[in-house]
Protein backbone atom coordinates (compact mmCIF):
# COMPACT_ATOMS: atom_id res chain seq x y z
CA UNK A 1 0.00 0.00 0.00
CA UNK A 2 1.56 3.25 -1.09
CA UNK A 3 1.16 6.63 0.43
CA UNK A 4 0.06 8.93 -2.35
CA UNK A 5 0.71 12.20 -0.69
CA UNK A 6 2.48 13.88 2.13
CA UNK A 7 1.45 15.99 5.00
CA UNK A 8 1.05 19.67 5.34
CA UNK A 9 4.00 21.15 7.20
CA UNK A 10 7.28 19.53 8.08
CA UNK A 11 6.55 18.08 11.48
CA UNK A 12 6.40 14.41 12.16
CA UNK A 13 2.81 13.25 12.34
CA UNK A 14 3.15 9.69 13.47
CA UNK A 15 -0.38 9.90 14.82
CA UNK A 16 -1.79 9.97 11.31
CA UNK A 17 -0.17 6.67 10.48
CA UNK A 18 -1.30 5.50 13.86
CA UNK A 19 -4.89 6.27 12.81
CA UNK A 20 -4.63 4.09 9.78
CA UNK A 21 -2.94 1.31 11.75
CA UNK A 22 -5.58 1.48 14.42
CA UNK A 23 -8.24 1.21 11.72
CA UNK A 24 -6.52 -1.80 10.21
CA UNK A 25 -6.07 -3.39 13.63
CA UNK A 26 -9.69 -2.86 14.48
CA UNK A 27 -10.88 -4.10 11.09
CA UNK A 28 -8.79 -7.23 11.47
CA UNK A 29 -10.60 -8.36 14.57
CA UNK A 30 -13.78 -6.58 13.59
CA UNK A 31 -13.68 -4.39 16.65
CA UNK A 32 -16.64 -2.07 16.90
CA UNK A 33 -15.57 0.43 19.42
CA UNK A 34 -13.39 1.01 22.38
CA UNK A 35 -14.21 3.31 25.20
CA UNK A 36 -11.60 4.14 27.78
CA UNK A 37 -12.17 6.25 30.84
CA UNK A 38 -14.45 6.60 33.78
CA UNK A 39 -17.87 5.11 33.32
CA UNK A 40 -20.68 7.36 34.50
CA UNK A 41 -24.38 6.76 34.12
CA UNK A 42 -24.67 9.21 31.21
CA UNK A 43 -21.74 7.64 29.40
CA UNK A 44 -23.08 4.16 30.00
CA UNK A 45 -26.49 5.16 28.62
CA UNK A 46 -24.92 6.69 25.53
CA UNK A 47 -22.76 3.63 24.91
CA UNK A 48 -25.90 1.55 25.06
CA UNK A 49 -27.74 3.78 22.62
CA UNK A 50 -24.72 3.80 20.31
CA UNK A 51 -24.76 0.02 20.31
CA UNK A 52 -28.49 0.14 19.66
CA UNK A 53 -28.00 2.32 16.60
CA UNK A 54 -25.32 0.04 15.29
CA UNK A 55 -27.39 -3.08 15.80
CA UNK A 56 -30.20 -1.34 13.90
CA UNK A 57 -28.00 -0.56 10.94
CA UNK A 58 -26.76 -4.13 10.70
CA UNK A 59 -30.31 -5.43 10.74
CA UNK A 60 -29.98 -7.99 13.52
CA UNK A 61 -33.09 -9.88 14.59
CA UNK A 62 -34.91 -8.55 17.68
CA UNK A 63 -33.91 -11.71 19.54
CA UNK A 64 -30.19 -11.24 18.96
CA UNK A 65 -30.47 -7.53 19.72
CA UNK A 66 -32.12 -8.25 23.03
CA UNK A 67 -29.45 -10.72 24.08
CA UNK A 68 -26.55 -8.49 23.06
CA UNK A 69 -28.24 -5.70 24.89
CA UNK A 70 -28.82 -7.36 28.20
CA UNK A 71 -25.22 -8.55 28.35
CA UNK A 72 -24.00 -5.11 27.38
CA UNK A 73 -25.87 -3.66 30.30
CA UNK A 74 -24.50 -6.27 32.74
CA UNK A 75 -20.93 -5.68 31.57
CA UNK A 76 -21.18 -1.92 31.86
CA UNK A 77 -22.78 -2.10 35.28
CA UNK A 78 -20.04 -4.44 36.33
CA UNK A 79 -17.48 -1.78 35.51
CA UNK A 80 -19.36 1.11 37.12
CA UNK A 81 -19.81 -0.96 40.26
CA UNK A 82 -16.16 -1.91 40.57
CA UNK A 83 -14.29 1.12 39.32
CA UNK A 84 -12.64 2.99 42.15
CA UNK A 85 -10.40 5.94 42.64
CA UNK A 86 -6.92 4.64 43.32
CA UNK A 87 -5.24 7.84 44.33
CA UNK A 88 -1.55 8.27 43.75
CA UNK A 89 -0.67 4.62 43.86
CA UNK A 90 -1.37 4.32 40.19
CA UNK A 91 -0.87 6.58 37.19
CA UNK A 92 -4.03 8.28 35.98
CA UNK A 93 -3.54 6.94 32.51
CA UNK A 94 -3.51 3.39 33.83
CA UNK A 95 -6.55 3.89 35.98
CA UNK A 96 -9.27 3.68 33.41
CA UNK A 97 -11.68 1.03 32.47
CA UNK A 98 -11.98 -0.18 28.94
CA UNK A 99 -14.96 -1.43 27.05
CA UNK A 100 -14.69 -3.16 23.69
CA UNK A 101 -17.37 -4.59 21.46
CA UNK A 102 -16.66 -6.68 18.40
CA UNK A 103 -18.59 -8.75 15.93
CA UNK A 104 -17.52 -11.85 14.09
CA UNK A 105 -19.41 -13.97 11.60
CA UNK A 106 -22.08 -15.33 13.96
CA UNK A 107 -21.22 -13.93 17.36
CA UNK A 108 -20.80 -10.75 19.28
CA UNK A 109 -18.03 -10.31 21.83
CA UNK A 110 -17.92 -7.89 24.68
CA UNK A 111 -14.75 -7.33 26.64
CA UNK A 112 -14.34 -5.15 29.67
CA UNK A 113 -11.20 -4.32 31.58
CA UNK A 114 -10.89 -2.60 34.90
CA UNK A 115 -8.40 -2.13 37.69
CA UNK A 116 -8.59 -4.44 40.70
CA UNK A 117 -6.35 -5.01 43.70
CA UNK A 118 -4.28 -8.20 43.67
CA UNK A 119 -6.06 -9.23 46.82
CA UNK A 120 -9.36 -9.45 44.94
CA UNK A 121 -8.01 -11.88 42.37
CA UNK A 122 -8.44 -15.19 44.25
CA UNK A 123 -12.09 -14.52 45.00
CA UNK A 124 -12.88 -13.36 41.48
CA UNK A 125 -11.11 -16.37 39.96
CA UNK A 126 -12.90 -18.84 42.15
CA UNK A 127 -16.27 -17.23 41.43
CA UNK A 128 -15.61 -17.37 37.71
CA UNK A 129 -14.30 -20.95 37.85
CA UNK A 130 -17.40 -21.98 39.73
CA UNK A 131 -19.73 -20.26 37.24
CA UNK A 132 -17.89 -21.79 34.31
CA UNK A 133 -18.15 -25.29 35.80
CA UNK A 134 -21.96 -25.24 35.78
CA UNK A 135 -24.26 -26.32 33.00
CA UNK A 136 -27.25 -24.02 32.23
CA UNK A 137 -29.58 -25.74 34.72
CA UNK A 138 -27.04 -25.69 37.52
CA UNK A 139 -26.35 -22.06 36.76
CA UNK A 140 -30.04 -21.25 37.14
CA UNK A 141 -30.17 -23.08 40.48
CA UNK A 142 -27.06 -21.32 41.70
CA UNK A 143 -28.53 -17.96 40.69
CA UNK A 144 -31.69 -18.66 42.67
CA UNK A 145 -29.73 -19.84 45.67
CA UNK A 146 -27.64 -16.66 45.79
CA UNK A 147 -30.77 -14.53 45.43
CA UNK A 148 -32.42 -16.37 48.34
CA UNK A 149 -29.34 -16.23 50.55
CA UNK A 150 -29.24 -12.51 49.99
CA UNK A 151 -25.54 -12.34 50.76
CA UNK A 152 -24.67 -9.18 48.89
CA UNK A 153 -21.19 -7.79 48.83
CA UNK A 154 -20.62 -4.20 49.89
CA UNK A 155 -20.51 -3.28 46.21
CA UNK A 156 -24.05 -4.49 45.82
CA UNK A 157 -23.28 -7.73 44.00
CA UNK A 158 -22.75 -11.35 44.90
CA UNK A 159 -21.29 -12.29 41.61
CA UNK A 160 -24.89 -12.05 40.39
CA UNK A 161 -23.79 -9.87 37.50
CA UNK A 162 -21.24 -12.51 36.48
CA UNK A 163 -23.84 -15.27 36.71
CA UNK A 164 -26.26 -13.23 34.63
CA UNK A 165 -23.61 -12.64 31.98
CA UNK A 166 -22.83 -16.34 31.81
CA UNK A 167 -26.52 -17.25 31.66
CA UNK A 168 -27.46 -14.74 28.99
CA UNK A 169 -24.45 -15.34 26.80
CA UNK A 170 -24.90 -19.10 26.98
CA UNK A 171 -21.14 -19.48 26.92
CA UNK A 172 -18.26 -19.74 29.35
CA UNK A 173 -16.79 -16.44 30.44
CA UNK A 174 -13.14 -15.90 29.58
CA UNK A 175 -11.05 -13.80 31.89
CA UNK A 176 -7.50 -12.74 32.46
CA UNK A 177 -5.48 -10.61 34.83
CA UNK A 178 -2.57 -8.39 33.83
CA UNK A 179 -0.29 -6.98 36.48
CA UNK A 180 0.09 -3.18 36.60
CA UNK A 181 2.23 -2.80 39.73
CA UNK A 182 2.67 -4.38 43.15
CA UNK A 183 -0.86 -3.55 44.21
CA UNK A 184 -3.05 -3.49 41.12
CA UNK A 185 -3.92 -5.57 38.11
CA UNK A 186 -6.24 -5.25 35.18
CA UNK A 187 -9.12 -7.64 35.22
CA UNK A 188 -10.30 -8.52 31.71
CA UNK A 189 -13.63 -10.19 31.28
CA UNK A 190 -14.83 -11.44 27.95
CA UNK A 191 -18.32 -12.63 27.04
CA UNK A 192 -19.22 -14.26 23.75
CA UNK A 193 -22.79 -14.13 22.52
CA UNK A 194 -23.67 -16.52 19.73
CA UNK A 195 -26.48 -15.43 17.44
CA UNK A 196 -27.85 -18.96 17.29
CA UNK A 197 -28.28 -20.47 20.70
CA UNK A 198 -26.71 -23.82 19.77
CA UNK A 199 -23.74 -22.53 17.79
CA UNK A 200 -20.38 -22.26 19.47
CA UNK A 201 -18.59 -18.96 18.98
CA UNK A 202 -15.01 -18.85 17.80
CA UNK A 203 -12.72 -18.40 20.75
CA UNK A 204 -11.08 -15.00 20.59
CA UNK A 205 -7.64 -14.41 21.94
CA UNK A 206 -7.63 -11.63 24.53
CA UNK A 207 -4.02 -10.79 23.61
CA UNK A 208 -5.03 -8.34 20.86
CA UNK A 209 -7.38 -6.48 23.18
CA UNK A 210 -4.73 -6.32 25.91
CA UNK A 211 -2.36 -4.81 23.38
CA UNK A 212 -4.96 -2.33 22.23
CA UNK A 213 -5.64 -1.37 25.81
CA UNK A 214 -1.96 -0.62 26.25
CA UNK A 215 -1.95 1.47 23.07
CA UNK A 216 -5.02 3.50 24.01
CA UNK A 217 -3.56 4.05 27.47
CA UNK A 218 -0.24 5.24 26.07
CA UNK A 219 -1.84 7.48 23.48
CA UNK A 220 -4.41 8.60 26.05
CA UNK A 221 -7.22 7.81 23.69
CA UNK A 222 -10.64 8.38 25.16
CA UNK A 223 -12.70 6.65 22.59
CA UNK A 224 -12.39 4.76 19.35
CA UNK A 225 -15.41 4.24 17.21
CA UNK A 226 -15.09 1.96 14.23
CA UNK A 227 -18.28 1.31 12.40
CA UNK A 228 -21.10 2.68 10.40
CA UNK A 229 -21.53 6.40 10.78
CA UNK A 230 -24.90 7.98 10.39
CA UNK A 231 -26.72 10.81 12.11
CA UNK A 232 -27.93 8.55 14.94
CA UNK A 233 -24.51 7.16 15.79
CA UNK A 234 -23.15 10.70 15.56
CA UNK A 235 -25.63 11.90 18.16
CA UNK A 236 -24.80 9.04 20.55
CA UNK A 237 -21.08 9.69 20.13
CA UNK A 238 -21.62 13.35 20.86
CA UNK A 239 -23.36 12.65 24.09
CA UNK A 240 -20.61 10.23 25.20
CA UNK A 241 -17.98 12.83 24.45
CA UNK A 242 -19.90 15.62 26.14
CA UNK A 243 -19.83 13.53 29.29
CA UNK A 244 -16.16 12.73 28.90
CA UNK A 245 -14.59 16.12 28.30
CA UNK A 246 -13.85 17.64 31.64
CA UNK A 247 -13.17 21.14 30.47
CA UNK A 248 -14.76 24.57 30.43
CA UNK A 249 -17.87 25.24 28.34
CA UNK A 250 -15.92 26.96 25.57
CA UNK A 251 -13.59 24.00 25.01
CA UNK A 252 -16.48 21.55 25.15
CA UNK A 253 -18.36 23.56 22.55
CA UNK A 254 -15.39 23.75 20.23
CA UNK A 255 -14.75 20.02 20.47
CA UNK A 256 -18.46 19.40 19.95
CA UNK A 257 -18.68 21.47 16.79
CA UNK A 258 -15.47 19.99 15.36
CA UNK A 259 -16.81 16.50 15.87
CA UNK A 260 -20.12 17.34 14.20
CA UNK A 261 -18.35 18.67 11.09
CA UNK A 262 -15.82 15.83 10.92
CA UNK A 263 -18.41 13.11 11.30
CA UNK A 264 -21.01 14.70 9.04
CA UNK A 265 -18.30 14.88 6.39
CA UNK A 266 -18.04 11.10 6.65
CA UNK A 267 -21.80 10.66 6.61
CA UNK A 268 -22.06 12.81 3.47
CA UNK A 269 -18.91 12.14 1.49
CA UNK A 270 -17.39 8.83 2.47
CA UNK A 271 -17.96 5.70 0.45
CA UNK A 272 -18.33 2.05 1.30
CA UNK A 273 -15.34 -0.15 0.58
CA UNK A 274 -17.47 -2.83 -1.01
CA UNK A 275 -20.15 -1.47 -3.31
CA UNK A 276 -22.70 -4.09 -2.37
CA UNK A 277 -22.67 -3.28 1.33
CA UNK A 278 -26.18 -2.54 2.45
CA UNK A 279 -25.54 -0.76 5.74
CA UNK A 280 -27.24 2.56 6.35
CA UNK A 281 -24.36 4.99 6.62
CA UNK A 282 -20.68 4.81 5.79
CA UNK A 283 -17.89 2.91 7.51
CA UNK A 284 -15.32 5.02 9.25
CA UNK A 285 -13.16 5.32 12.28
CA UNK A 286 -13.19 8.14 14.75
CA UNK A 287 -10.99 8.54 17.78
CA UNK A 288 -10.28 11.21 20.28
CA UNK A 289 -7.26 11.55 22.50
CA UNK A 290 -6.30 13.95 25.20
CA UNK A 291 -2.56 14.30 25.53
CA UNK A 292 -0.22 17.08 26.64
CA UNK A 293 -3.05 19.50 27.31
CA UNK A 294 -4.70 19.36 23.93
CA UNK A 295 -7.34 17.22 22.34
CA UNK A 296 -6.73 15.48 19.07
CA UNK A 297 -9.66 14.43 16.96
CA UNK A 298 -9.03 11.98 14.17
CA UNK A 299 -11.18 10.43 11.50
CA UNK A 300 -10.49 7.90 8.80
CA UNK A 301 -12.73 6.82 5.97
CA UNK A 302 -12.79 5.51 2.44
CA UNK A 303 -13.13 7.94 -0.43
CA UNK A 304 -12.94 7.58 -4.19
CA UNK A 305 -9.34 7.65 -5.40
CA UNK A 306 -10.46 9.94 -8.22
CA UNK A 307 -11.25 12.81 -5.82
CA UNK A 308 -7.99 12.58 -3.81
CA UNK A 309 -6.17 15.34 -5.71
CA UNK A 310 -9.08 17.71 -5.54
CA UNK A 311 -9.64 17.17 -1.83
CA UNK A 312 -5.92 17.60 -1.20
CA UNK A 313 -5.85 20.96 -2.95
CA UNK A 314 -8.94 22.11 -1.03
CA UNK A 315 -7.26 21.22 2.26
CA UNK A 316 -3.96 22.84 1.23
CA UNK A 317 -5.76 26.00 0.24
CA UNK A 318 -7.60 26.25 3.54
CA UNK A 319 -4.34 25.55 5.40
CA UNK A 320 -2.60 28.36 3.50
CA UNK A 321 -5.12 30.99 4.67
CA UNK A 322 -4.63 32.98 7.83
CA UNK A 323 -6.70 35.35 9.96
CA UNK A 324 -8.97 37.60 7.89
CA UNK A 325 -8.39 35.58 4.75
CA UNK A 326 -10.09 32.64 6.39
CA UNK A 327 -12.92 34.82 7.54
CA UNK A 328 -13.49 36.26 4.07
CA UNK A 329 -13.36 32.84 2.48
CA UNK A 330 -15.89 31.58 5.01
CA UNK A 331 -18.32 34.39 4.18
CA UNK A 332 -17.90 33.84 0.47
CA UNK A 333 -18.69 30.15 0.78
CA UNK A 334 -21.53 30.85 3.23
CA UNK A 335 -23.39 32.79 0.60
CA UNK A 336 -22.94 30.18 -2.10
CA UNK A 337 -26.26 28.37 -2.25
CA UNK A 338 -25.57 26.34 -5.38
CA UNK A 339 -25.61 22.59 -5.12
CA UNK A 340 -22.06 21.99 -4.07
CA UNK A 341 -19.89 20.67 -6.83
CA UNK A 342 -17.41 23.48 -6.80
CA UNK A 343 -13.67 23.20 -6.75
CA UNK A 344 -13.45 25.29 -3.60
CA UNK A 345 -13.43 23.92 -0.09
CA UNK A 346 -16.78 23.63 1.60
CA UNK A 347 -17.84 25.50 4.68
CA UNK A 348 -17.22 22.42 6.83
CA UNK A 349 -13.47 22.33 6.11
CA UNK A 350 -13.09 26.08 6.61
CA UNK A 351 -14.97 25.87 9.88
CA UNK A 352 -12.69 23.04 11.11
CA UNK A 353 -9.62 25.14 10.36
CA UNK A 354 -11.07 28.23 12.08
CA UNK A 355 -12.34 26.44 15.18
CA UNK A 356 -9.21 24.37 15.77
CA UNK A 357 -6.90 27.34 15.26
CA UNK A 358 -4.39 24.91 13.79
CA UNK A 359 -3.60 23.53 10.38
CA UNK A 360 -5.54 20.47 9.32
CA UNK A 361 -3.33 17.40 9.14
CA UNK A 362 -4.23 14.73 6.67
CA UNK A 363 -3.04 11.80 4.69
CA UNK A 364 -4.24 9.55 1.89
CA UNK A 365 -3.51 5.87 1.53
CA UNK A 366 -4.23 4.43 -1.87
CA UNK A 367 -5.90 1.06 -1.62
CA UNK A 368 -6.61 0.56 -5.31
CA UNK A 369 -7.59 2.61 -8.37
CA UNK A 370 -11.09 3.11 -7.07
CA UNK A 371 -10.73 3.41 -3.34
CA UNK A 372 -8.41 5.33 -1.02
CA UNK A 373 -8.33 5.78 2.71
CA UNK A 374 -8.37 9.34 4.01
CA UNK A 375 -7.26 10.33 7.50
CA UNK A 376 -7.85 13.75 8.97
CA UNK A 377 -6.52 14.98 12.27
CA UNK A 378 -7.31 18.12 14.17
CA UNK A 379 -5.64 19.46 17.27
CA UNK A 380 -7.42 21.78 19.60
CA UNK B 1 -51.87 33.03 7.27
CA UNK B 2 -51.56 29.81 9.26
CA UNK B 3 -48.70 29.44 11.67
CA UNK B 4 -45.81 27.06 11.04
CA UNK B 5 -44.57 25.45 14.21
CA UNK B 6 -41.84 22.80 14.23
CA UNK B 7 -40.96 21.32 17.61
CA UNK B 8 -37.31 20.81 18.53
CA UNK B 9 -35.52 17.45 18.49
CA UNK B 10 -32.00 16.48 19.59
CA UNK B 11 -30.59 17.76 16.34
CA UNK B 12 -33.10 20.25 14.97
CA UNK B 13 -34.33 23.59 16.33
CA UNK B 14 -37.76 24.75 17.38
CA UNK B 15 -39.22 27.02 14.73
CA UNK B 16 -42.21 29.27 15.26
CA UNK B 17 -43.63 31.38 12.45
CA UNK B 18 -46.89 32.69 13.85
CA UNK B 19 -48.41 35.92 12.39
CA UNK B 20 -51.49 35.74 14.63
CA UNK B 21 -49.38 36.02 17.79
CA UNK B 22 -46.71 38.08 16.08
CA UNK B 23 -44.04 35.55 17.02
CA UNK B 24 -41.21 34.57 14.72
CA UNK B 25 -38.28 32.62 16.13
CA UNK B 26 -35.70 29.88 15.63
CA UNK B 27 -34.26 28.46 18.85
CA UNK B 28 -32.05 25.67 20.33
CA UNK B 29 -29.72 23.49 18.24
CA UNK B 30 -29.50 22.91 14.53
CA UNK B 31 -27.32 20.09 13.23
CA UNK B 32 -29.46 18.02 10.89
CA UNK B 33 -27.70 15.79 8.38
CA UNK B 34 -29.94 17.14 5.62
CA UNK B 35 -30.25 20.84 6.40
CA UNK B 36 -31.73 21.61 2.97
CA UNK B 37 -34.56 19.20 3.56
CA UNK B 38 -35.18 20.34 7.10
CA UNK B 39 -35.44 24.04 6.21
CA UNK B 40 -37.46 23.50 2.99
CA UNK B 41 -40.89 23.98 4.70
CA UNK B 42 -39.58 27.20 6.28
CA UNK B 43 -38.76 28.68 2.86
CA UNK B 44 -42.04 27.50 1.47
CA UNK B 45 -43.82 29.32 4.28
CA UNK B 46 -41.70 32.45 3.94
CA UNK B 47 -42.32 32.56 0.18
CA UNK B 48 -46.09 32.67 0.69
CA UNK B 49 -45.67 35.12 3.54
CA UNK B 50 -43.75 37.48 1.27
CA UNK B 51 -46.92 37.90 -0.82
CA UNK B 52 -48.98 39.29 2.04
CA UNK B 53 -46.76 40.13 4.96
CA UNK B 54 -47.64 41.77 8.25
CA UNK B 55 -46.66 45.41 8.72
CA UNK B 56 -44.26 44.91 11.55
CA UNK B 57 -42.14 41.82 12.19
CA UNK B 58 -39.57 41.00 14.82
CA UNK B 59 -37.69 37.81 13.99
CA UNK B 60 -35.61 36.24 16.82
CA UNK B 61 -32.77 33.77 16.67
CA UNK B 62 -31.63 32.19 19.90
CA UNK B 63 -29.35 29.31 19.01
CA UNK B 64 -26.86 27.45 21.15
CA UNK B 65 -25.21 25.66 18.27
CA UNK B 66 -25.54 25.12 14.53
CA UNK B 67 -23.50 23.14 12.02
CA UNK B 68 -22.12 24.63 8.81
CA UNK B 69 -24.90 23.13 6.71
CA UNK B 70 -27.40 25.00 8.92
CA UNK B 71 -25.25 28.16 8.75
CA UNK B 72 -26.09 28.39 5.04
CA UNK B 73 -29.78 27.87 5.66
CA UNK B 74 -29.78 30.55 8.35
CA UNK B 75 -28.04 32.92 5.93
CA UNK B 76 -30.81 32.16 3.44
CA UNK B 77 -33.52 32.93 6.01
CA UNK B 78 -31.80 36.22 6.82
CA UNK B 79 -31.54 37.22 3.17
CA UNK B 80 -35.25 36.48 2.88
CA UNK B 81 -35.92 38.81 5.77
CA UNK B 82 -33.83 41.49 4.13
CA UNK B 83 -36.02 41.18 1.06
CA UNK B 84 -39.11 41.32 3.25
CA UNK B 85 -37.86 44.56 4.80
CA UNK B 86 -38.66 46.33 1.50
CA UNK B 87 -42.35 45.70 2.22
CA UNK B 88 -42.57 45.60 6.01
CA UNK B 89 -40.80 46.96 9.02
CA UNK B 90 -38.41 44.13 9.89
CA UNK B 91 -36.18 43.80 12.93
CA UNK B 92 -33.86 40.87 13.52
CA UNK B 93 -32.98 40.02 17.07
CA UNK B 94 -29.94 37.77 17.46
CA UNK B 95 -29.82 36.46 21.02
CA UNK B 96 -26.83 34.65 22.45
CA UNK B 97 -26.05 33.38 25.92
CA UNK B 98 -23.51 35.20 28.06
CA UNK B 99 -19.95 34.00 27.27
CA UNK B 100 -21.07 32.22 24.11
CA UNK B 101 -18.46 33.89 21.91
CA UNK B 102 -19.19 31.49 19.10
CA UNK B 103 -22.83 32.49 18.69
CA UNK B 104 -21.96 36.13 19.29
CA UNK B 105 -19.37 36.05 16.48
CA UNK B 106 -21.85 34.32 14.18
CA UNK B 107 -24.38 37.10 14.85
CA UNK B 108 -21.81 39.79 14.11
CA UNK B 109 -20.87 38.08 10.87
CA UNK B 110 -24.48 37.88 9.71
CA UNK B 111 -25.24 41.46 10.72
CA UNK B 112 -22.40 42.71 8.52
CA UNK B 113 -23.81 40.90 5.51
CA UNK B 114 -27.25 42.44 5.74
CA UNK B 115 -28.87 45.75 5.19
CA UNK B 116 -31.67 45.41 7.70
CA UNK B 117 -32.28 46.39 11.32
CA UNK B 118 -30.26 43.86 13.29
CA UNK B 119 -29.81 43.79 17.05
CA UNK B 120 -27.43 41.56 19.02
CA UNK B 121 -28.64 40.76 22.48
CA UNK B 122 -26.86 38.94 25.30
CA UNK B 123 -29.36 36.93 27.31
Amino acid sequence: MAKVSHLAGNEQHSNLDFGFKLFQGMQKDNLGYIYRGMFTQTITDSIISLAETNLETTGESPKVKKRVFSILVECLQNITRHQTEHGDEIKDTDNSGIFVIQKQENSYYITTGNVVQHTAIPKLSSQLEKINSFDPDELKEYYKKILEDGTLSDKGGAGLGLIEMARKSGNKLSYEFAKINDVYSYFYLHAAISKEVDSTPVVIDLENIKNLHQIVNEEEILLVFNGVLNQDSLLSLLSIIEGQIAHDVDMRKRVYSLIVEMLQNIVKHAIKYKENETTIGNPGIFFISSKNDYYTLSTGNYIETIIVDELKSKLDHVNSLVGDELDLFYTKRLLNFEIDNSKEAGLGIIDLRMKSGNKLEYNFYKIDDKVSFFTLQIKI
Amino acid sequence: MDALIIEKTTDTPRIVLDPLNNLYEITDRSLPEDANGFYAPVFQWLTSFLDKPENKIQFSFCLEYFNTASAKQIAKVLLFLEKLSQKSEVKILWKYKKDDTDMQAAGIRYSKLLNVKFELLEV
